[in-house]
């Protein structure tokens, strides 16, 4: 059975350093916006970014070490429509929503905002505002100080994490081919809208590490990287690596404990993206799902990114909306959906405060960061104990929701079965499926021991984003466990 | 400095130059003469300033691009201008390699301003992993002289105007389809310049125009997708596409009486024909391509029926990536891969091919059968200045025969299939290499009896070995039409026998 995930690591990211848009003249650019926002109801906002990239690849695979980094900036104006805001698909003009328009440059300069500024705006103004000199500075000088070629970006956690990750497999006294390539992601953002608050700058930073394996891919997130990391990617290999040649679990309807890893993806397919305001609306209305009853009545998840792990804990979102400790589900039942700055405009349900995006180029939506399920009263003994005959799913592949039909699908490439109240004989892939509430409901025991950690990669709307967990494990009952990939 | 529609592709003594030597190089007034070979600014000083840093292999790649997007999704309606600039660095010592990319342009001096270059001459970045980069002789040249299409100017699709495509394709569905919904629509336009040299003499310039529309569509809980792409916005027109996406809805919301399993024939429609081919690409594309090719052809290499014959053009009319050189500034060709049913060789890079040539000369073996004497071609592509380059496709595509018209082929069917799209993608078993392999694709569409569609067709999968697939196709039509996937991937309705449909449980 794979290790615990540990909440912290000894070794953290550097220090993000000076803020790349730290002395920006945010009053000044606010001024500038409020020209392209000049209908009542409007939103508009200036999104500056800067984010970098540092990857080591496999060994095998030059180039050896590789670097990334981009910055730039992008104007979005949101002009809503006058009536039937959740209107959809009638072919009618005005009944999508309202109307965007963003303008996205790769350079962060007072000449590509002023650009960017036309763009956007609907009308121009007979004369504008002065734009603030817009500098966000150098690269290499930001964190190590030094004013040299790269201060910054020596990045020797990243060099050095193969081999510990090597060590670590060891000492589980197995040996096999392992393909790590591992990323350091950081990313600073400033957002200025037309509110009455402007956020101060916002900046993230983690850690992805993938593996291919001669069995298949695993990839995992974490907020730092160190012994512990290495401690547990070592543990998930080798749990795939005892599990490459076994066979897939007969199909059954039975009991299953999925491990904090393996229920975070599932919080955040089955709870989150169904609980986004724009999925919501797919089927009608996003604000008549609050009240409904979705889950067990175990299950109480929120979403909070002011909790997240220290590197990627913001204070406003990717629209410059304050964040908030959101109740998604309470005792089962729908408290709020994610909502974004255009959901929840004129809305007395939706609230912003969830809006992400991955990039300058990317229109914002609603999404998780962080999401909290409360933990229950079961050691994981007793889950173990009262799921007799079942599985133990400690890690998931992933997961898709289709928001349409509501049904979803959680993949394995493998786990064990419980005999005797542990976790004990390997099997191979196999996934789960059926309708979310359904799945939801089969929750009977939650864990007492929530872990926080990386829930995976997300790619809503062709954007790749980090999401974020905080999950201790669950008893599911009356589950079908399937072959992978079922029919077609 | 070199004008597009030129002599793309340096030939010059820099060719000769080995990896890992320094200087040989020569400038004047701001270019740099590279065996012969002019590079324009600021490509020549920076390549300049790379080696007198100690990379003795390097190449520099900056692109710029404008795009115009268009969307129409639940909750949204608008409209953006993305304006991209990047540039690329790979660079080797004999010790270490890097790659490294930034917004904006390319600076004359890469290794200033902190992008790792000074730093990864330090001994504990050192990699041990010296990079190679091709020479200008390092693929054979095409024949035909490169043509530069005219629409490289045309203008981007107004915002107004695409919104409008948009508006008339949710329009035309419900039309088609009363009762079906435009989940959303997406529409870009864009077009981009790149260019890119490096130490050995090579260098080359190009420029695309992509316009990509996507669309998706519900029919009570059913969904369907559909993406195309074009050299512009104003070829993809909104009713076609509205017919194309409305066919799928009905035929995959329809109850359909299929049970069990039936091997008639069948017509497979461009659409799934090409994501079959797509599917196949392992066999055709790459280092392993021609192991997995050879265990489905006989000892004269032939493994698909007469009536098939896959090629990659690079430089194909009209294509929506139609360019003169590679992602690594190779000079593209037309590269036939199966030849009237007999496999001529895989697509495969110069330094696939160098590798195998190498571990062929280590191992005192000389290749026989399938897939000998390939030669390489130029088939990287670099899908962002963020992205190195990867062995891809541009256009693959199986050959249409002009002189038959798809409607024939559903014609002269008495009794069969006519399937229109796959509802997932297709799962091939190779067989582990050892045995030809199989597939099976969900697909949805209409049976056909004496020549008329019938009724509509879903909850089925298409299924069979690799070998009766290649081997069962009687005839292609002339209407080839091309999807994006890992490239462009093309096929015509072709009629297949030999495999089977089956019910999905």
């Amino acid at each position: 059975m794979p290790a615990a995930r540990p909440a912290h690591d000894a070794t953290s990211l550097p220090p993000f350093g000076d803020h790349p848009f730290a002395r920006l003249d945010r009053a000044a650019v606010a001024r500038a916006l409020s020209q392209v926002a000049d209908r009542p109801g409007d939103l508009a906002d200036v999104y500056f970014e800067r984010s970098e990239v540092v990857e080591l690849p496999p060994e095998d695979r030059p180039p050896g070490v590789r670097l990334r980094r981009e910055e730039g900036l992008a104007v979005r104006l949101l002009r809503p429509a006058g009536t039937g805001r959740h209107r959809v698909g009638t072919g009618e003009p005005g009944s999508r929503g309202g109307e965007t328009w963003l303008a996205a440059r790769d350079e962060v300069t007072t000449d590509a905002l002023a650009d960017a500024l036309r763009q956007t705006a609907r009308v121009l103004p007979t004369a504008s505002y002065p734009l603030p000199r817009i500098d966000p500075g150098p690269w290499g000088d930001r964190d190590g100080g030094d004013g040299g070629d790269d201060g910054d970006l020596a990045a020797p956690e990243v060099l050095t994490f193969p081999g510990a990750v090597q060590r670590a497999v060891r000492s589980h006294r197995a040996a096999f081919p392992a393909a790590l390539t591992v990323r350091r992601h950081r990313r600073w953002l400033q957002v200025v809208g037309t509110g009455k608050v402007v956020p101060e700058p916002q900046a993230e930073g983690f850690y992805s590490v993938e593996a291919d394996l001669p069995w298949g891919r695993w990839g995992g997130l974490f907020p730092s990287l160190g012994q512990a990391a290495a401690e547990e990617v070592a543990a998930a290999l080798v749990e795939r690596f005892r599990c490459r040649d076994a066979a897939p679990p007969e199909p059954f309807t039975g009991a299953l404990v999925l491990g904090p890893a393996a229920a975070a993806v599932l919080l955040h397919e089955a709870v989150a993206h169904a609980l986004e305001a724009d999925l919501l609306a797919l089927g009608g209305d996003p604000e008549a799902a609050v009240g409904v009853p979705f889950a067990s009545d175990l299950l109480n998840v929120l979403d909070d990114p002011a909790a997240a792990p220290g590197p990627v804990r913001r204070e406003s979102d990717d629209e410059g909306q304050g964040v908030r400790r959101r109740w998604l589900l309470r005792g089962g039942i729908v408290a709020e959906p994610l909502a974004d700055a255009r959901w929840a405009e004129g809305s007395e349900v939706l609230a912003p405060g969830a809006g992400r995006r991955a990039g300058r180029h990317h229109l914002p939506s609603p999404r998780s960061s962080f999401l909290e399920l409360l933990p229950g009263d079961h050691p994981q003994e007793d889950l173990l104990a009262d799921a007799e005959g079942g599985l133990y799913l400690a890690e998931a592949e992933g997961g898709d929701l289709d928001a349409l039909t509501g049904t979803f699908r959680l993949r394995f490439a493998g786990g064990r079965r419980i005999e005797g109240g542990e976790a004990a004989a390997v099997v191979g892939p196999c996934e789960i499926r059926g309708r979310v509430a359904d799945l939801l409901s089969a929750v009977t025991g939650v864990g007492d021991e929530a872990r926080p950690g990386g829930a995976g990669w997300c790619a809503k709307d062709g954007q790749s984003m980090a999401v974020w967990a905080s999950s201790p494990a669950l008893r599911l009952e009356g589950v079908e466990v399937t072959a992978p990939g079922g029919a077609p | 400095m070199t004008r597009p529609g030129e002599n793309e592709v340096g030939q010059g003594r820099g060719s000769e130059r080995r990896g890992g030597e320094r200087g040989g190089g020569e400038r004047r007034g701001g270019e740099r003469r590279e065996g012969g070979r002019r590079f324009e600014p600021p490509l020549g000083e920076a390549l300049e300033a790379l080696e007198a840093a100690g990379f003795g292999e390097a190449e520099v790649y900056a692109k710029r691009g404008r795009s115009r997007r268009l969307v129409l999704a639940t909750g949204r309606r608008g409209a953006s201008y993305h304006q991209e600039a990047g540039w690329a660095v790979r660079a080797s010592t004999d010790r270490a390699s890097l790659f490294t990319t930034a917004t904006g342009d390319l600076p004359a001096d890469p290794t200033a301003g902190g992008h790792l270059l000074g730093g990864l001459l330090d001994t504990d970045t050192a990699d041990g992993l010296p990079l190679a980069l091709p020479r200008p002789d390092a693929v054979p040249r095409a024949a035909a002289r490169w043509k530069e299409p005219s629409d490289y100017e045309t203008p981007l699709v107004g915002e107004t105007e695409g919104l409008r495509m948009l508006d008339a394709l949710e329009r035309e569905l419900i039309s088609e389809v009363p009762k079906a919904r435009l989940l959303g629509a997406w529409l870009e336009d864009g077009s981009s310049d790149s260019r890119l040299a490096n130490h050995h003499g090579v260098a080359g310039r190009w420029r695309l125009r992509v316009a990509v529309l996507r669309a998706e569509a519900a029919l009570g809980t059913t969904r369907t997708s559909l993406e195309l792409a074009a050299r512009e916005a104003r070829r993809l027109g909104p009713a076609a596409v509205a017919r194309q996406l409305a066919d799928r809805l009905v035929a995959a919301a329809a109850e359909s009486s299929f049970t069990g399993r039936d091997r008639a024939e069948v017509i497979l429609a461009p659409a799934l024909a090409a994501r079959l081919l797509a599917a196949l690409t392992p066999m055709l594309v790459g280092p392993g391509a021609a192991q997995r090719a050879a265990v489905l052809a006989d000892p004269k290499g032939r493994l698909a029926s007469g009536a098939v014959t896959v090629i990659d053009d690079g430089r194909l009319d009209d294509g929506v990536l139609a360019a003169p050189v590679d992602g690594e500034g190779l000079p593209t060709r037309r590269v036939v891969l199966v030849e009237g049913g007999v496999f001529r060789g895989p697509l495969v890079s110069w330094r696939a091919a160098r590798d195998a040539e190498r571990r062929d000369t280590a191992g005192g073996r000389r290749r026989q059968g399938v897939g000998r004497g390939v030669q390489p071609a130029a088939c990287s592509r670099r899908a962002s200045w963020r992205d190195l380059p990867e062995t891809a496709p541009s256009h693959l595509y199986l050959a249409a025969d002009p002189e038959v018209r798809a409607g024939e082929l559903v014609a002269d069917l008495a009794r069969g299939y006519y399937l229109v799209a796959a509802t997932a993608a297709p799962r091939i078993d190779w067989g582990g290499g050892t045995s030809g392999g199989t597939f099976r694709v969900p697909v949805i569409g209409y049976t056909v009896r004496q020549g008329r569609a019938q009724g509509p067709l879903s909850g089925v999968s298409l299924t069979g070995t690799l070998a009766t697939l290649l081997g069962g196709v009687r005839a292609a039509a002339r209407d080839l039409t091309f999807f994006p996937y890992d490239g462009m991937v093309g096929a015509p309705t072709l009629r297949v026998s030999g495999l089977e449909l089956r019910a999905r449980g």
